[in-house]
């Protein structure tokens, strides 16, 4: 009769309840401070008839697991020059529960052919992930996180000042360490009542702390500039008369790991001689005279210059041109 | 069918009553219930050979495995037929993998039931899929008949999401 729609009901409850916990469960792991509640139903008959009866309700509440990952965001080693720069690092609460993680930057990591130090620990405050100085909050000692929820990740920021004197090729790590504020140790260990609601918190695989190293690798790039002549006088000879064409090659060669921006090469016309017009040449290919149809352009007046632009270390140009002994 | 829920709502105050004084169980609820949950521990000794325990949960967090346990029995003086044990699934927790292959669960809410390989779960699309451990709603077990004075225990083992 009306037992068979009881129970449905019945049901129907049940399942609107376990709905309505999994709620707040995170992608991995429940949120500390849930509870897990058991109660079962039975239906039976004796001999007047259908009966119903629930069990005691047991409940559990799950503890606050202490996780974190720190990881290096640079992909590969950030160029480095004396001065500031800039190391990128994700900090991840692993837990199921807020916690803020205390963050220790050591820059003498062995192996490091150089150590730089230390000026400070930003977190992303915009999000953009890189570091905008005067935007992102620069943290003060002991530099410690925000608390991050469950699995949130955080972009941090640490900024050291390399050293003058470093060789080009010069490569030096530095680690960023994340530890969980309310406390690390091997896996397992329980801080009891320090967790969500006063749940325990208990140390999880990572052992609530985790490091990361960021590399810097020095790239110091300079551009040596050698010039070089040869003459062919009017007879087929080298004879430097008038009438003597001698052609000028600047090499350039830049030397380094790095790059270097705006290469310009330029070079007068030396005085008593005159440019041959159209005799700009980089690297074996004809330039035009006139400026801003091509890297090159040369005058009598203003001598030659070439634009090359971006160049990597290892890289060579030559440039040539000729002029006429007056 | 008013009446009906008021005998019933009466019915259940003097359930839970009985199990504050047994001495009016056999009047109220022939049959009793009591659940509890404990922990399964894991350690291992110096040789490495592995043992479970059963624990109080003091400390839980999610991968950790519970035991849920319902002890039933019959005080009364007759038998009791058909007697049906449903338990759903807490949301946090997910059915063990080493279940029972052969326990009665469902997937859609109470809906439909069966050992867990038999049953589908449909998917946004309208396709569906085999249903795994992880989709179980609720927990079943159907006894034909207790008898008086019998008393038996019901477990599924779970894991914290």
């Amino acid at each position: 009769m009306d037992t068979q729609k009881l129970i449905s009901s019945l049901l129907a409850t049940s399942v609107l309840a376990t709905l309505t916990l999994s709620a707040p469960a995170m992608a991995e792991g429940v949120s500390a401070g849930s509870l897990i509640e058991n109660t079962a139903t039975a239906t039976y008959e004796d001999g007047e008839g259908p009966k119903t009866v629930d069990s005691n309700t047991v409940t559990v509440r799950v503890d606050e697991l202490l996780d974190v990952t720190v990881t290096s965001q640079d992909s590969t080693p950030v160029a480095a020059e004396p001065g500031q720069e800039v190391l990128t690092f994700e900090v991840t609460n692993q837990g199921n529960g807020p916690e803020a993680f205390t963050l220790t930057a050591n820059p003498a990591v062995a192996g490091n052919d150089f150590d730089t130090s230390v000026t400070s620990i930003a977190i992303d405050t915009n999000g953009n992930g890189v570091y905008d100085d005067g935007v992102d909050v620069i943290l003060t000692g002991p530099e410690t996180t925000p608390d991050l929820a469950a699995d949130e990740a955080i972009t941090v920021f640490v900024i050291v000042e390399v050293p003058a004197g470093v060789n080009d090729g010069d490569i030096s790590d530095v680690e960023l360490l994340a530890e969980a504020v309310t406390g690390t140790g091997s896996p397992g260990t329980t801080f009891a009542g320090a967790g969500v609601d006063g749940g325990d918190a208990i140390v999880g695989t990572t052992g609530a702390d985790s490091a990361a190293n960021g590399s810097l690798v020095v790239g110091l790039t300079t551009v040596d500039l050698t010039k070089a002549v040869s003459l062919l006088d009017p007879f087929g000879g080298t004879g430097a008369v008038p009438g003597t064409v001698a052609t000028f090659t600047l090499t350039a060669v830049v030397v380094g790991s790095g790059s270097l921006d705006s290469l310009v090469i330029t070079d007068g016309i030396p005085a008593d001689t005159t440019y041959v017009p159209g005799s700009l040449t980089l690297d074996g290919a004809p330039l035009t005279d006139a400026s801003g149809d091509d890297a090159g352009e040369a005058s009598d007046a203003a001598g030659i210059s070439v634009d090359i632009g971006t160049v990597n270390g290892g890289d060579s140009y030559d440039v040539t041109f000729d002029v006429t002994i007056d | 069918m008013n009446t009906f829920k008021k005998a019933l709502a009466t019915a259940a105050f003097v359930a839970s009553a009985a199990f504050a004084g047994p001495a009016f169980a056999q009047e109220a609820s022939p049959v009793v219930l009591s659940g509890d949950v404990k922990a399964v521990v894991t350690s291992a000794d110096a040789e490495g050979k592995e043992t479970t325990q059963l624990v109080e949960p003091t400390t839980i967090v999610p991968g950790d495995r519970l035991v849920f346990g319902t002890d039933y029995s019959n005080t009364g003086d007759e038998p009791v037929k058909n007697f049906v044990v449903t338990n759903p699934l807490p949301g946090p927790v997910r059915l063990a993998p080493d279940a029972d292959a052969d326990l009665t669960v469902s997937v859609d809410g109470g809906e439909t039931w069966g050992p867990l390989a038999s049953l589908l779960v449909t998917l946004e699309d309208g396709s569906t899929r085999a249903a795994g451990h992880a989709d179980v709603t609720h927990v079943r077990w159907t006894l034909a008949q207790i008898a008086p004075g019998e008393s038996g225990r019901l477990e599924y083992p779970a894991i914290i999401r």
